[in-house]
């Protein structure tokens, strides 16, 4: 019986070997460019540095991963692409800084926080990961080494946000991580928040219990569970800690002890009086210290108080804004903006323990570094783990993408610029947490929002705006915007601009009046809105609890009346009369297995069929992770849920392509996925894409075929040209070679110019191709044998050849539309340039022969005259590139008459004692060092002879795309001049020597 | 019948594969690059090779011999540069780079550049070196299944391997170099493996970050006039 079952198992491996599905890997080189942006970064949840070695940091963020700094923040490395991107905590080994220990799931319990999946151990400093265990934690807030026995190890797990947990406490490990205990358990409501060890006796340690929960509509922080324990005895036995406390119920408590005098504590109770509290006898008695408002504001989102290592009297409470105090805590003031803005909301800080007067604090928008004891901060430029919440696009060329991130505004940047895309590609559109931002068809306006509907009209040449939110009217009741409003263009019709709050609102003059098009579309439920009771023991409702709201709109791309919309408590609705009635298929979603009440994440009505509709939902608030998909045909009378083993996270975005019916992606909390067949077979996309990427929003511009996809803790990315993935078929995929037919190559020199020398720093991404590459699919890497592009003209003469490389999937090589260059003659004391530099080919066929081992694949490419260049016409292209060519002759033949030159100059110089030996050689050398520079070798000395003008005149004419001047055509005549004088010369040193001259050379 | 065979044969050679050490993946790769008698015969190495650009062509002659000295010569666009390494010491002149005469490479750069000596791949040597051999497991390498192997040595310099799974050739090295404070990491592919006269496998493609290197002719165990090792200093 066991027999068979493996062999069952056996069976089932060698179908998926049998048939070969597609994979992230058949797209080979087709990979994303993370455009950041660094310039503003995300939320940090986690900063470690290695005592041994300070310029060493590890940095966890709330949805971009792990990253480190090898250079004290100079620049980062993501180090965790393959795991799940949400960060709580971080810890080094102190005996061994390569053992480094990553807890997944951020644990500042926002209402967009994301879910981990476990713990994970690096032992080569974070080259290399594995989860070890507590993958049902989902938050994990902190993890403590014990300094002198680094296999105790202990973890605080907060545990799950919206749901109950057995797998909450304080865990323990006591061999370095294989296997733990829990020491610290409440209930499956409470969970350990925190905890601190005494590092001069380790047997001491602190743990803070929290009992918190979230639901969709309110949080709560604090009750019953909540306390304050410590223990003497390594965690087996725990005492409640409570003199000089505030009265119970606690909420979350932030708390710190001096590791240079450990009797000095310092605690943040988030109780019915949440304050400061300090203790002077290892936290055994309490007393109340008055504090500002920062040192106590929102205890659930900054639970950060630190000691300097040295010295106890100095405090750091990284929070709201960035607090010190100089006499333990009594008092504290707030550091300076002197050296520029510092981002509010402060989750870790770490203090360099080598020189205390550096630290690093990570906030909501990135990490700053201070070198004065937190007094001014320095913002670190390459962290590009900005938390988008949506993406869209305009028109331009290149388009801009636009869209908002958490805690920080909305943004636009190019897509591609002279230069790449860098930081300094970044604008500022509009303020607060940034959610839709969208680019209207006229090109120079913008509508973004804030938290809670607050949208404004913007014109982005002076980035005034106008409030647009639609208001209350008399008879209507209040109006429900959610966290993360719907700001909706057309699909269809452009000038359509829908928002919703429980009604939806359509404008068609750019916000300037609004005409309500339904009655309340959610369920209504007023249990569900309640936010002011929101918060717990202290109020928190920022409009992020806001409930019964609608959350997603589109309208058909087809029909400008068809209108879909879907609430975030679970309606699906939709009218196909542009609003004047609306038709709720709610009901028949959940019969296909979708959980009913789930969040409407996306709504996706199908670019092909009417009657073909695509949604996402998302239950995680109710502890419910499964990814849900569901398609109807029939206009939302019934559903089918799609369903893939791949697939991880709950889902936020259906996307379907707008040329191949079959193509979609999908994007959840962890991952972002692709089906070519409309849904039967999945796969994760890698492609330079974190394989656990927070996937929030994806667009195809339909003019470009670019994948735009807007994540949640690694900024934007662009998958440029998914032409060949859409023509990716078994046809292919299943052939060891394939060849992509080559679409028109434009004759130009590429989009962009130089643009000078990019100064923004931190975070930048190169542009896409602008000029077509030859693209072919290998169906596994090629370790033996060449792969070889020749590239042909009409004639069958040979113009270049190119190495192509060797990956499994679509391989993409650049020719630049250029024949050979010259030959470079040796002997000078300048590099020149002209060896790299030829004319570019006239219009007409081109032959591209890919050799691929011994298989030969002929392809045609027609190359274009550019008719958009209105300065350069087919005329005067031929003009450039006979001068070209001529400049290239007399190239050649000075590269010719220096090495006779240097033939003749072999000999000569071989035996000086002989006079006309000497002579001869003395008269080449004359004559050569007209020709080319042969004296100064700086690169700070610009020796120019003919050679140097030649060189740069014949740049200058194969690099033009206008008509060539007539000082430029002059040049030509002039420098012919001069090297046709210089060869005469030649020619009489020669005759005047003919003794010496020897037929054999 | 012959579908179930065949299923346990794939199994099989799955679950051995499965079941490998890092030592045993080793002896594959030494196998299947020629086996370890060809290469302990290999003294000298000289490498002409091409890097092909936008149809230009720089020249490069690397000249190894082996754990003593290694001489890489560039020619581009008319003027020659070279960077010399040996046990003592290391030079770099690359005028292309503005440098009017050769430089001499720090202690640590000389350090970290040691194993660049080395005419056989380091999978050969480096338990006379004393390095640690990891087996981290199998990776996808941008889409081929690989053994990811790190060799680490005593100063704590590691170099991470991608040998494909199905015939054990490195595919990818990446070495993070630790040096005079920085850390850099230079990562090369290799491709095109071809059997030589001497019965050792050769990768005559090698990429970098500065496009692809195409070797075009190999000499084995010639003659080397030790002096190239030498700068001339002018």
């Amino acid at each position: 019986m066991k027999n068979s079952l493996v062999l069952l198992c056996l069976l089932c491996t060698f179908h998926l070997h049998a048939q070969q599905q597609i994979n992230a890997g058949m797209l080979g080189t087709l990979e994303a460019r993370q455009l950041g942006p660094g310039t503003m970064s995300g939320r940090i949840s986690a900063i470690v540095g290695v005592p041994t070695d300070s310029k060493i940091l590890y940095v966890g963020t709330a949805g971009g991963g792990v990253w480190k700094s090898t250079n004290a923040g100079a620049s980062y490395k993501s180090m965790f692409d393959k795991y799940c991107q949400s960060i709580g905590a971080i810890a080094v080994n102190p005996k061994n800084p390569n053992i480094v220990f990553v807890g997944t799931g951020e644990s500042n319990m926002r209402n967009s926080v994301s879910i981990g999946n476990g713990l994970y151990k690096s032992t080569d400093a974070g080259d290399n990961w594995k989860m070890i265990g507590l993958d049902s934690t989902e938050h994990i807030s902190k993890i403590i080494i014990h300094p002198t026995n680094p296999d105790i190890i202990y973890v605080a797990v907060p545990g799950p946000l919206w749901s109950d947990s057995k797998h909450r406490g304080l865990y323990k490990s006591s061999d370095g991580g294989n296997s733990w205990e829990k020491i610290l358990y409440k209930d499956e409501k409470t969970g350990c928040a925190d905890i601190l060890i005494d590092p001069n006796n380790p047997n001491i340690l602190f743990a803070s219990m929290w009992q918190f929960r979230r639901l969709p509509f309110s949080f709560n922080s604090g009750g019953e569970g909540s306390g304050f324990f410590k223990s003497i005895d390594g965690g087996a036995t725990w005492k409640e800690i409570s003199n000089g406390l505030p009265a119970k119920p606690f909420g979350r408590i932030a708390m710190a002890l001096a590791p240079s005098d450990p009797k000095k504590m310092l605690a943040i109770v988030e109780s019915k009086n949440t304050g400061l509290y300090i203790s002077e006898d290892g936290g055994d008695t309490w007393k109340n210290q008055s504090a500002t408002m920062n040192v106590c504001a929102r205890p659930f989102y900054f639970s950060t108080i630190v000691f300097d290592p040295k010295d106890a009297k100095r405090v750091y409470r990284p929070a709201f804004e960035f607090s010190y105090s100089s006499d333990g805590g009594y008092s504290f003031s707030g550091a300076s903006g002197d050296g520029g803005w510092v981002h509010s909301d402060m989750h870790a800080l770490w203090i360099n323990p080598n020189n205390t007067d550096i630290m690093y604090v990570g906030t909501d928008g990135g990490i700053y570094t201070s070198l004065d004891k937190g007094a001014t901060w320095i913002f670190n430029h390459g962290l590009p783990v900005g938390q988008f919440y949506h993406v869209s696009f305009d028109n331009h060329d290149p388009y801009n993408v636009y869209g908002g991130l958490q805690d920080n505004g909305s943004w636009r940047a190019p897509s591609a610029a002279p230069g790449g895309v860098n930081n300094g590609s970044w604008n500022r559109l509009y303020g607060g947490d940034g959610f839709w931002t969208q680019p209207d068809e006229d090109g120079k306006t913008a509508y973004a929002e804030y938290q809670g509907g607050n949208m404004g009209r913007i014109d982005m040449t002076t980035m005034k705006a106008e409030d647009i939110q639609p208001k209350q009217t008399k008879t209507e009741e209040k109006l429900r915007w959610n966290w993360n409003t719907p700001i909706v263009l057309g699909s269809k019709n452009p000038k359509n601009m829908y928002v919703g709050a429980q009604y939806l609102y359509k404008s068609t003059n750019q916000g300037r009046t609004w005409k309500r098009i339904s009655n309340d579309l959610t369920t209504d439920n007023k249990e569900k809105q309640k936010q002011e009771d929101s918060g717990g023991l202290s109020a928190d409702n920022t409009s992020a609890e806001n409930h019964c709201t609608i959350f997603t709109v589109a309208e058909s791309p087809l029909d400008e009346n068809l209108i879909w919309v879907g609430t975030d408590d679970g309606n699906v609705q939709y009218s196909n009369n542009g609003g004047t009635s609306w038709n709720n298929v709610t009901a028949n979603i959940a019969k296909s297995g979708i959980a009913a009440g789930a969040w409407v994440s996306s709504i996706e009505p199908s670019h092909f069929d009417k009657n073909t509709v695509y949604a996402t939902f998302e239950n995680h608030m109710y502890g419910d992770h499964a990814t849900y998909l569901g398609k109807s045909t029939d206009l939302g009378k019934t559903w089918t849920r799609i369903q893939s083993k791949e697939f991880t996270g709950f889902s936020h975005k259906i996307c379907e392509d707008v040329v191949n019916k079959k193509l979609l992606f999908l994007g959840t909390e962890m991952g972002l996925f692709a089906t070519l067949d409309g849904g039967d077979n999945w796969f994760r996309m890698k492609n330079n894409i974190p394989d656990y990427a927070l996937v929030r929003d994806i667009k195809i511009n339909p003019k470009t075929n670019d994948l735009i996809i807007a994540t949640h803790g690694r900024g934007i990315m662009i998958l440029d040209d998914i032409r060949a993935m859409r023509n990716l078929t078994s046809e292919i995929w299943d052939k060891d070679v394939y060849v992509f037919p080559m679409p028109d190559m434009v004759l130009n020199n590429g989009r962009f110019g130089w643009g000078g020398t990019e100064i923004s720093g931190g975070w930048g991404t190169g542009n896409p191709s602008s000029i077509p590459t030859i693209d072919y699919y290998l169906k596994e890497r090629l370790s033996t044998g060449k792969v070889e592009i020749e590239i042909l003209d009409a004639a069958g003469k040979l113009l270049q050849t190119i190495p192509g490389t060797k990956r499994k999937g679509i391989n993409k090589v650049f020719w630049n539309m250029r024949g050979t260059p010259p030959k470079v003659a040796a002997g000078s004391t300048k590099m020149d340039g002209a060896g790299f530099t030829a004319p570019m080919v006239l219009p007409g066929k081109y032959t591209i022969r890919i050799k691929v081992k011994d298989q030969v694949f002929n392809n045609t490419v027609n190359c274009v005259h550019d008719t958009k260049n209105a300065d350069l016409s087919e005329a005067n292209r031929k003009l450039v590139y006979d001068k070209s060519m001529e400049l290239q002759q007399l190239y050649t033949k000075l590269s010719n008459s220096v090495d006779t030159i240097s033939k003749y100059q072999a000999r000569t110089k071989k035996d000086t004692t002989d006079i006309t030996n000497k002579a001869f050689n003395a008269d080449l050398e004359k004559i050569r060092a007209e020709l080319m520079a042969t004296k100064q070798t700086s690169i700070f000395a610009d020796e120019e002879r003919i050679r140097e003008k030649l060189s740069q005149l014949y740049s200058n004419f194969c690099g033009m795309e206008t008509t060539p001047n007539d000082t430029q055509l002059k040049a030509i005549e002039a420098i012919t001049e001069e090297y046709n004088a210089q060869a005469e010369k030649l020619k009489k040193v020669m005759e005047k020597y003919k003794s010496k001259l020897d037929p054999s050379l | 019948m012959k579908k179930i065979i065949l299923t346990l044969v794939v199994a099989c050679s799955m679950l051995s594969a499965f079941a490998q050490t890092a030592e045993e993946i080793v002896a594959k790769h030494i196998t299947a690059i020629g086996g370890a008698e060809n290469w302990k015969k290999v003294k000298s190495v000289v490498m002409e090779a091409n890097i092909k650009a936008q149809g230009a062509e720089i020249k490069v002659t690397r000249t190894m011999v082996d754990k003593k000295a290694m001489r890489m010569d560039i020619s581009v666009m008319g003027m020659d540069g070279y960077s010399i390494i040996t046990n003592k010491e290391g030079w770099n002149f690359m005028p292309f780079a503005g440098q009017t005469k050769p430089e001499p490479m720090t202690a640590d750069e000389l350090k970290t550049s040691q194993d660049q000596l080395l005419v056989a791949d380091e999978f050969l040597s480096y338990q006379d070196k004393g390095k640690k051999l990891e087996y981290i497991g199998k990776d996808d390498l941008e889409g081929t299944d690989c053994f990811k192997m790190k060799l680490t040595d005593k100063d704590g310099q590691e170099t991470t391997f991608w040998l494909d799974a199905t015939n054990y050739y490195i595919l990818k090295s990446s070495a993070k170099i630790k040096a005079d404070g920085k850390e850099v990491e230079n990562s090369s592919t290799f491709s095109n493996y071809k059997k030589l006269d001497e019965g050792i496998v050769y990768p005559m493609s090698m990429g970098g970050d500065n496009g692809e290197i195409e070797i075009t002719k190999v000499t084995i165990n010639s003659t080397i006039d030790e002096s190239i090792f030498v700068p001339k200093m002018k």
